[in-house]
């Protein structure tokens, strides 16, 4: 049998600084108290000690706050348009948390399966994932009702679990097995290692106490569409802004605005959300003028409608959107008490 | 009074508000769905109101929900938000009229931040927290600790000025005297006044690199109650939707402008900003240039025009050549 | 990076269509001079100036920007100068508290038969906005 191996946590900044050579190392790190990824610094691996999840997800590595499409101009020839340098960085991102992991996958079907983005793709083609299993998961977090399990991940390339000091490590992929047989200071697992870290991994499940009864959740929605009373209350404390939507891994609205003066300009795309009034704001008319119908259609977008299309619940159950929603809006509570006809 | 009380009172209050059709809502505080926190309540159901709280975590500003609910509303208010109230009259967007305020003296709020800070735990990885006067207890891992209450509450309610709602229908407990420490409540903006004009820009301009143009800022803020906002403009496009510094910059420095003389400093939108960006540091500035340059306090009197419909036949003269 | 030319401050110049552009629409029948470093923009009064104006022409590169207004008590709408001057304090204030020069935001009172005066003023706070340098604040200069 294969044993997996392990790495003591004083190691990770050498191992940090080898992978570094070769990628673009990201890890948590705290930016004004707030818990952000960002590049490595060389020095500081701390985040061994006090990282629970990132307040932005992994998503914006791949798919950022605002990019540049192309840039244009127009002369006496005509236009001309340039794009961005393709960055051949490849990027490797240490800590991954096992549902971020997930909505990645849960973001290719739209960026990679459904369509081919081309700025999506060369960084996910790219890009190294070096999971992280939790052990302190928040009390926001349900990822355990989507089918995810916080100590496990299989979409990453090497999953690595705490065991104290030191981190067990799980070879997933090829690039994982060869990042690895490359790196240093990596020993062997013992079987005391590995009981360990199944204990780590029951217990982290165990902690996940937020819970969403998905059975059926698609049919139940479908049957309380036009509920609007219900959608009523269920909206009225929500105040419109893009917390829940820019949060949240596995959303990945865009707008795409273009940028003049004269004769050149730069085409852009940045977040958008559905909870924006605006969102569906059109010439004629805005279908989603009312509050009520965009958080329905936030929630049937996630339960419902990606379901629908792509066979998987557009949501991970990080609980970001509940806990840093201005207003405490709990979608876990929505959909617990959706008054279904089923 | 203590909260329970006072919780009884509300409950009382707000529903024969309901059940004698005085009001169609009833927009108060709940428990929310984690620990330490509450959520608002928008309810047109007398039973509802049974789940109505007030303890040192109802942070909202409930004011933001007038200028959408339709028809009556009867409506909690700490001191701050009593003024957005008022605010929101002098700017005719809500008429005293049709809202019943039921006013909570408010002895300042707790903010789970700054506890967190002090603890190095997260706010779910508190057993308990509870307030006694001058002093708040704080129990993790079985262990009681104790702070003084000027260590863990809001930047804002260490400046406050008026705890007791300046305007109400009912008035649940005695007038309030709030715990204060006006030096510590507005500690970064001495900071920032004290460096050179350059530094003070750099500090801006990396805090708004942070930002990701979410709009809770915004959103919160009662007296933010435009239709269509000027960041939504296209033609003519003011400012790209692109979150880059210096359109996230220009945003919150025009949105504080459009918003002076009717901001109360209730805090909320750097509460909610989900990047820590100071907001404060603007809105209490400018808050206080109001008072300095025209002795102007945002919703003191329903009847005052607002700040920027006033003027004197001669003032701020100085600068104009 | 070599100038071949001296640089001159670009000043972006609100002037009200009654009061202030009738006075600088003077300053140039009577042949006066002043810089041309001032663009003008003809708004209906002065108190049409949004602060949002002010500071989208800081950022698309503008050096300084100059809002001008019949004097107190003439305004063609009655109160609007009121309004602007009451707007262009706070938002000068707020503006040097973030850290932008105070002498990129100006601010004058010119009548229709001040073209004297018009002229003075352009030339001061071009002086002025020559002293404080480029506008570098939003870097990109869009």
């Amino acid at each position: 049998m294969l044993k997996n191996k392990k790495i003591s946590k004083r190691a990770i900044g050498n191992l940090l600084n080898e992978w570094s050579q070769e990628f673009t190392v990201f890890v948590p790190s705290r930016e004004r108290g707030v818990a952000v990824l960002s590049k490595w610094d060389g020095k500081d691996t701390s985040f061994t000690g006090w990282y629970r999840n990132t307040a932005q997800p992994a998503k914006a590595n791949f798919f950022p706050p605002a990019e540049k499409m192309f840039s244009f101009q127009k002369d006496k020839e005509g236009y001309h348009v340039e794009l961005p340098s393709s960055d051949e960085h490849k990027q490797l991102i240490f800590g991954i948390r096992p549902c971020d992991a997930r909505a990645l996958i849960i973001l290719d079907m739209t960026f990679k399966d459904l369509y081919e983005d081309p700025y999506y793709l060369p960084k996910r083609n790219n890009m190294v994932l070096i999971g992280l299993g939790c052990t302190n998961p928040y009390d926001s977090c349900f990822c355990t009702s989507l089918g995810i399990n916080p100590g496990e991940s299989t979409d990453v390339d090497l999953m690595l679990t705490d065991i104290g000091d030191q981190f067990l490590i799980e070879e997933i992929t090829e690039v994982g097995k060869e990042l690895i047989a490359k790196a240093s200071q990596v020993e062997e697992a013992t079987e005391a290692d590995e009981a360990e870290a199944r204990e780590v991994k029951k217990a982290s499940y165990n902690k996940v106490t937020g819970k969403v009864d998905t059975e059926g959740i698609k049919e139940k929605l479908l049957s309380c569409f036009e509920d609007q009373d219900f959608w009523e209350k269920v909206s009225a404390k929500c105040i419109s802004c893009g917390i829940c939507t820019f949060l949240c891994p596995t959303c990945y609205c865009f707008d795409i605005n273009d940028e003049l003066v004269r004769r050149q300009g730069t085409r852009f795309r940045s977040w958008d959300s559905c909870a924006f009034p605006v969102y569906t704001k059109m010439p004629m008319e805005n279908p989603r003028l009312e509050k009520w119908r965009r958080v329905r259609q936030k929630v049937c977008h996630k339960f419902e409608f990606y379901p629908m299309n792509f066979d998987i619940i557009a949501c991970v159950g990080c609980g970001r959107c509940i806990r840093q929603c201005p207003v405490n809006w709990d979608i876990t509570q929505t959909l617990n008490s959706l008054p279904t006809r089923v | 009074m203590e909260d329970r009380e006072r919780e009884q009172r509300l409950h009382h209050e707000a529903k024969t508000l309901l059940e004698q059709g005085q009001v169609d809502y009833i927009i108060g505080y709940e428990t929310g769905s984690l620990k330490f926190t509450t959520t608002p309540l928008i309810t047109k159901d007398e039973d509802d109101t049974d789940r109505l709280v007030v303890n040192p975590f109802i942070v909202n500003n409930l004011s933001v929900y007038l200028t959408e609910v339709k028809g009556k509303a009867g409506i909690v208010a700490k001191g701050c938000d009593s003024r957005s109230i008022v605010s929101l009259i002098q700017d005719n967007k809500i008429a005293r009229e049709d809202i019943v305020i039921m006013g909570i003296p408010c002895p300042g709020l707790i903010d789970l931040k700054k506890v967190e800070l002090l603890l190095g735990k997260d706010r779910d990885e508190l057993d308990n927290i509870t307030r006694e006067g001058d002093k708040v207890m704080i129990t993790v891992d079985g262990k009681e600790k104790d702070f003084p209450t000027t260590e863990v509450l809001f930047d804002n309610c260490l400046g406050c000025e008026f705890p007791t709602p300046q305007e109400y229908d009912v008035l649940l407990g005695e007038p309030s005297f709030s715990i204060t420490d006006k030096v510590a409540s507005r500690a970064r903006i001495k900071e920032l006044e004290a460096v050179s004009q350059g530094k003070r820009w750099n500090f801006w301009r990396e805090e708004f690199s942070r930002c990701i143009r979410c709009y809770a800022c915004r959103n919160v803020c009662p007296a933010c109650f435009c239709q269509r906002c000027f960041v939504e403009e296209t033609e003519p496009l003011w400012l790209m939707p692109v979150p880059r510094w210096q359109d996230n910059l220009m945003f919150q420095v025009v949105r504080n402008i459009h918003v002076a003389g009717r901001c109360t400093d209730c805090g909320e939108c750097e509460r909610v900003c989900p990047m820590n960006i100071p907001l404060r540091s603007l809105t209490r500035k400018m808050y206080e240039l109001v008072d300095e340059m025209f002795q102007y306090q945002a919703g003191m009197d329903k009847n005052a025009p607002p700040l920027l419909t006033a003027y004197e036949p001669t003032e701020a003269e100085d600068f104009m050549r | 990076m070599e100038q071949e030319v001296e640089w001159e401050p670009k000043l972006l110049g609100f002037l009200c269509r009654w009061c202030s552009y009738a006075g600088a629409d003077l300053a140039g029948i009577s042949r006066k001079k002043y810089p041309a470093n001032i663009a003008v923009i003809k708004v209906p009064c002065s108190g049409r100036v949004d602060p949002l104006f002010i500071i989208k022409a800081l950022r698309l590169g503008f050096d300084g920007v100059l809002v001008s207004g019949c004097y107190p008590g003439d305004c063609h709408y009655q109160t609007g100068n009121y309004h602007a001057r009451r707007r262009l304090a706070i938002t000068k204030k707020f503006l040097e508290y973030m850290g932008v020069e105070p002498q990129r935001i100006q601010a004058s009172w010119v009548s229709a038969s001040e073209g004297g005066k018009f002229t003075k003023v352009v030339s001061e706070v071009t002086k002025e906005l020559k002293e404080v340098g480029t506008n570098q604040l939003f870097a990109d200069g869009r």
